[in-house]
């Protein structure tokens, strides 16, 4: 095998000590009664440090989910007590077009995924060479990250904007009539898709440029030992290291792809001409806050978070099948 | 820092952060809670009307403002957790929700002793807030004073009028569909000859819009007892036929897909825009527009006479308040306190709720527009509520307008699409309705 190939699932790869395995180790010492009062006051510090946190999951987290695992069963309208209903928002879920339109819209979106991250790790790379200004282009391109989601929304509206917006300008330049991006339905939701990969760029790359740098030079001296070309350094050894920064950005990424709602609720504020941009929180907000069906809205936030739920169940199962370690 | 004091300080702050959660509603009978949205303009009238209601009866005032696309979430969840500020704006359109569910206080009962004379208030924008039980706009009790009354009407740009050398139009005779497109066709040119139309006769909303055409061609959104959809019916088809024409047919409009951005209401604004609405929000912008322009009735279908909606705030009194009788009175002093009216008026955000003070800011011709009493003559004669506003939800109304694109490119005749869309609308009535007689206890 050449000390480029990838190593076969579960395999150790380098050549540092292996981790000590849990009870063969040494024995830890017999812990006097002075320790281990120390280690008893230790503890309920530790235990006080942690409450808040724990207690705000609780609180704003398993309590809520706990009620609206309720709520989705009921007809609650958000004023007065709900009344169970048993499977009838589940059964108006299964025959409302607009719940579907709404979870195609959102899974339509996150086409946006694969592309920004293919970008930012192109990007990436670029910024891990020595080259002048880069540190300026970092800047840049993170920039969106840290600017408000609303204020960006906003810009891009106006550049989507059909007759004197920045891409029309653009593609006039070039003999093209651009589209009314935002008002027809089959460009409403590519213009979408566009800016939220524009946005997202700054911290992918970010990420990915962290991954590269602590990607061990010895593994690419290794590589150029082998006679590996830059293909076939960037399949063997930089992609397979930036596996987990790579888990980590789709699974985060598809978590927050299902929940799109400020810069369609901004730029599209209807849910977009015939339906196109709206997405299932959106729905989800419309139904529960204008239209005051909360329990409705309960039952697509359920349907929604077990969706994800499982999306990123098959994610970790993927990636634990095809995990390595290097040491 | 000593871990024992880091720890109590955490604890404080932690505790003052959830005591911040609390504000919008108080225990305290002498403060209450105003909750509203608005612009700069309304935020700076409405800090200065407080101020002087707290002078005035000795009280604080918790307020809470925040932007409008925000608002609507931040009641329900105030209204979710309990802590529904004493005295909020509210649509009209929830009336029925919230006084079925006892959000809102039957206002009645203190009016009287409010110490502000509502009875000089429009007898529409009343109305609007009377529910008894079962239809709204009957009974004696009132769940809402009118923050504002927003007849929304039509204007022209005289300057563009004078410079084509046309008649101006009659301020009190309306236009008929056929006189208002040959005008608009006129209207729309090429002034600056570039091959390029850089002028058009109007630029209309079909959401804002369609109901005035819709109106006075005898059509509607849904029978009275507001039970049965009717947009399928020839006239309501031959309005929406009309509106698409005006952009697919007539071209008198910027381009096909304009009619739900911001642009036509910039163009408007530069000049280049015939006929454009009116409402009363937007005085305050048109003040300093460089053109002369004033208000003229919509043109009118197959009845003759015109027809527009008029919109209105409500501000209500929550039925969790401590002290309804304090909060009354100021929802009264917000509605209807002469005061308080001038300086929301000045602020060219609406026209007055007082009857009388209307007509005299009406009759003043110092500022433009000149013809201000046709937003009097809407208000007292033509207009009406959106549809929707009297059902338990808007959904089935606004599901109209949802699937309406392809009409307005030209890609569907409006009978087809009215045909298409009426079974749909009609669920999402049955639907309300429905919630309406299940919240009200009637039927499981």
């Amino acid at each position: 095998m050449s000390a480029v190939d990838a190593p076969p699932a579960g395999r150790r790869f380098g050549a540092g000590p292996a981790r000590p395995v849990s009870g063969r180790g040494p024995a830890p010492a017999r812990r006097t009664g002075t320790t281990s009062d120390l280690h008893r006051r230790e503890r309920r510090w530790a235990a006080a440090f942690i409450a808040p946190v724990v207690l705000g999951f609780v609180l704003f987290a398993v309590l809520p989910f706990c009620f609206s695992l309720y709520a989705a069963f009921t007809n609650w309208n958000g004023l007065s007590a709900p009344t169970f209903t048993g499977l009838e928002n589940f059964r108006l879920m299964m025959a409302d077009d607009y719940f579907w339109q709404a979870l195609w819209n959102t899974l339509f979106l996150m086409i946006g995924i694969p592309i920004g991250l293919s970008i930012s790790l192109v990007l990436a790379m670029a910024m891990n060479r020595r080259m002048p200004g880069r540190s300026v282009f970092r800047v840049i391109y993170y920039l969106p990250v840290v600017t408000s989601l609303a204020a960006i929304s906003i810009l891009w509206q106006w550049a989507f904007n059909g007759d004197f917006g920045l891409i029309n300008q653009g593609l006039a330049l070039i003999g093209i009539d651009g589209p009314n991006w935002l008002q027809e339905a089959s460009t409403s939701k590519p213009a979408l898709v566009l800016m939220m990969v524009w946005k997202g760029l700054g911290f992918s790359m970010l990420l990915y440029l962290a991954a590269l740098q602590s990607v061990p030079r010895s593994l690419y001296e290794a590589a150029e030992l082998d006679g590996a070309g830059a293909w076939g350094t960037f399949r063997h050894i930089t992609f397979p290291m930036l596996r987990p920064v790579t888990f980590f950005l789709v699974v985060t990424n598809i978590i927050g792809g299902s929940q799109v709602f400020t810069e369609v609720n901004i730029m599209t504020p209807n849910g977009g001409p015939e339906f196109s941009t709206a997405t299932i929180v959106w729905y989800i907000w419309q139904k529960g806050f204008q239209n005051l069906q909360l329990g409705y809205a309960t039952a697509m936030s359920l349907v929604l978070g077990l969706l994800v739920f499982v999306i990123t169940l098959i994610q970790f199962r993927l990636n634990a099948r095809n995990s390595f370690s290097v040491e | 820092m000593q871990r024992r004091s880091f720890l109590a300080g955490t604890a404080a702050a932690a505790g003052l952060a959830t005591a911040g959660c609390g504000n919008l509603a108080t225990s305290d009978p002498n403060t209450l809670t105003f909750m509203f949205r608005g612009g700069l303009d309304e935020r700076a009238a409405y800090t200065e009307a407080i101020a002087e209601f707290e002078r005035q009866n000795d009280v604080t005032v918790n307020v809470v403002v925040t932007d409008g696309d925000q608002y609507d979430t931040k009641l329900q969840a105030a209204i979710l957790g309990q802590k529904t500020p004493d005295v909020f704006y509210f649509d009209s359109g929830k009336l029925k929700a919230y006084a079925i569910n006892d959000v809102l206080q039957d206002m009645s009962p203190y009016l009287e002793s409010a110490g502000t004379a509502v009875d000089e208030l429009w007898p529409l924008a009343v109305d609007l807030y009377r529910f008894d039980g079962e239809v709204q706009g009957q009974g004696s009790a009132i769940y809402g004073l009118p923050k504002d009354i927003g007849p929304f009407s039509f204007g022209y740009n005289r300057t563009m009028f004078e410079e084509a050398g046309l008649a101006l139009p009659d301020p009190e005779l309306p236009y008929s569909w056929d006189e208002f497109t040959e005008i608009c066709q006129e209207l729309t040119q090429d002034r600056d000859g570039d091959g390029a139309l850089d002028q058009w006769g109007t630029g209309l909303n079909v959401t804002w819009n369609l109901q005035a055409l819709v109106w006075s061609n005898g059509g509607d959104w849904s029978d009275e007892s507001v039970t049965t959809v009717t947009v399928d019916t020839p006239e309501f088809a031959e309005a929406l036929q009309f509106f698409a024409d005006l952009q697919n047919v007539h071209q008198v409009t910027p381009s096909i897909a304009e009619s739900q951005t911001m642009d036509t209401y910039q163009r408007w604004m530069r000049g280049q825009i015939g006929f454009f609405p009116v409402a009363p929000w937007d005085l305050s912008t048109y003040r300093d527009l460089d053109f002369e322009w004033d208000l003229i009735p919509y043109p009118a279908g197959s009845t003759g006479s015109p027809a527009t909606w008029i919109g209105s705030l409500g501000i209500g009194v929550s039925s969790a308040s401590r002290n309804p009788e304090m909060a009354t009175r100021l929802a009264a002093f917000l509605s209807a306190d002469p005061g308080t009216q001038e300086l929301l008026v000045d602020a060219g955000i609406q026209i007055p709720n007082i009857r009388s003070t209307a007509l005299e800011w009406a009759a003043d011709d110092s500022f433009m527009p000149e013809n201000k009493a046709e937003m009097i003559r809407i208000v007292e004669d033509y207009g009406r509520p959106l549809p929707g506003y009297n059902t338990y939800n808007a959904e089935w109304y606004t599901e109209f307008f949802t699937n309406i694109q392809p009409v307005l490119d030209g890609d569907q005749t409006a009978a087809e699409y009215c045909a298409w869309v009426q079974p749909r609308m009609q669920t999402r009535l049955d639907a309300a309705n429905r919630q309406e007689q299940i919240d009200r206890g009637e039927f499981r």
